[in-house]
């Protein structure tokens, strides 16, 4: 998961920078995610994976983390106070395990 | 002649504000404790203004046309954006800008061979600024503040020799472009280690935190430069780690100075291992 292999030019990165910068498009994507979506130029497999949650196939097209990290608090209505469990499902995602809910104390070392 | 009249450096995490009494009670005494001990060295060192070299999270550009450096010249600086708001758990806050004074950086950095680029625009804040802003209580102390955003997430990133360079060109604006008599603050925000969204969020290699510790408190800056290397920050942290090179460049600015660690804790919900130092500006450079 270098960052050296990150795609810069991935449409879906201008989703979530879009829906970082405007509460309205945020509530927009919240009542209607497919109307959202419509409005981006994504790729096929971009828009299956932001629909199916997953992460590990975005990170594999070259989605940068930190807007992973970004994202999974939009996808999985978690942004308050650190947003843990948010973190956890996108954990959960990339590395293709269950959800734990104990996810952040059973974290594997490098 | 301007003078760095305080040098600091502390990491920032959202959890150190909204998850703030959750934490262990060891955790909360260190973070109470430095962050409470550079508040003070803030209104001792009566500056005028705090240079602030955070790191920018890809909050105010898009990842196609990514600056290395952004300077903020507003006239004031308010946060955090609203996206990150409840993630934070702060109040919003406003700091006033210096746009002159971050105007002499923005063009003396351009002019030093820096690309760098700037905004009249309020930055989006999130943990970079607000935390220190918060936990150090800069609003109160009425310090004007010229954020510098800094890249350390998009490749390629200035590296730790190139940070160290641009920290001394900093030091060049402050002595030889800034009015005389002003006194200037240095603050280095980011780190320690974490790789947020990544595979090992959560985890802190708290081996490499101390290490890196105690490779400033001994003050050796070629050693630094020599073994902070970008292998070596994503070996402990892929695209968190790196956020160190902020202090890398205040150390650059300062040269080699006695350098007190001020604390260190680790706890896996705050995602980033928690650290802060202060450099002794008031004695001279530490001849090698």
């Amino acid at each position: 998961m270098s960052l050296n292999n990150i795609n810069r030019a991935l449409v879906s990165h201008d989703l979530v920078q879009d829906l970082k910068w405007d509460a309205g498009l945020r509530a927009a994507f919240a009542d209607n995610e497919a109307a959202v979506l419509d409005r981006y130029d994504l790729n096929p497999a971009e828009r299956t994976a932001i629909e199916q949650r997953d992460f590990r196939a975005l990170y594999d097209m070259g989605f940068h983390p930190y807007l992973g990290a970004q994202f999974a608090r939009i996808l999985f209505a978690n942004n308050s106070n650190g947003a843990t469990s948010a973190v956890e499902h996108l954990l959960a995602s990339i590395r293709q395990e269950p959800t734990s809910p104990a996810g952040a104390s059973e974290t594997a070392q490098p | 002649m301007a003078e760095i009249a305080l040098a600091v450096a502390a990491s920032h995490a959202p959890g150190l504000i909204g998850m703030f009494d959750q934490a262990p009670e060891q955790s909360q005494q260190m973070v109470t404790s430095a962050y409470g001990t550079i508040a003070r060295q803030i209104r001792a060192a009566k500056l005028d203004v705090i240079v602030m070299v955070a790191n920018d999270h890809m909050a105010n550009n898009r990842i196609r046309e990514y600056p290395d450096f952004l300077v903020g010249l507003a006239l004031e600086h308010r946060g955090p954006a609203e996206f990150f708001r409840d993630w934070l758990g702060c109040g919003e806050y406003a700091i006033p800008g210096r746009p002159d004074f971050a105007e002499t950086i923005f063009n003396g950095l351009n002019q030093r061979g820096v690309r760098v680029s700037a905004t009249h625009e309020n930055l989006n804040f999130d943990d970079n600024v607000s935390v220190p802003v918060v936990k150090t209580e800069i609003e109160a102390s009425g310090v004007s503040i010229i954020p510098i955003l800094q890249n350390v997430t998009v490749p390629p990133i200035p590296d730790q020799n190139r940070c160290y360079e641009i920290g001394t060109h900093l030091a060049d604006i402050i002595a030889n472009d800034l009015p005389d008599g002003l006194r200037v603050g240095l603050f280095a925000t980011g780190g320690m280690s974490h790789e947020p969204g990544g595979k090992r969020d959560f985890w802190i290699d708290e081996e490499f935190d101390t290490w890196f510790l105690e490779l400033l408190a001994r003050g050796d800056h070629e050693k630094v430069l020599a073994e902070v290397t970008p292998e070596r920050l994503e070996e402990a942290g892929i695209g968190g780690t790196g956020e160190l090179l902020s202090w890398i460049l205040v150390m650059g600015a300062i040269g080699e100075r006695d350098c007190t660690v001020l604390g260190y804790t680790a706890w896996d919900k705050w995602r980033c291992g928690i650290g802060a130092v202060s450099w002794d500006m008031a004695s001279a450079s530490v001849a090698r």
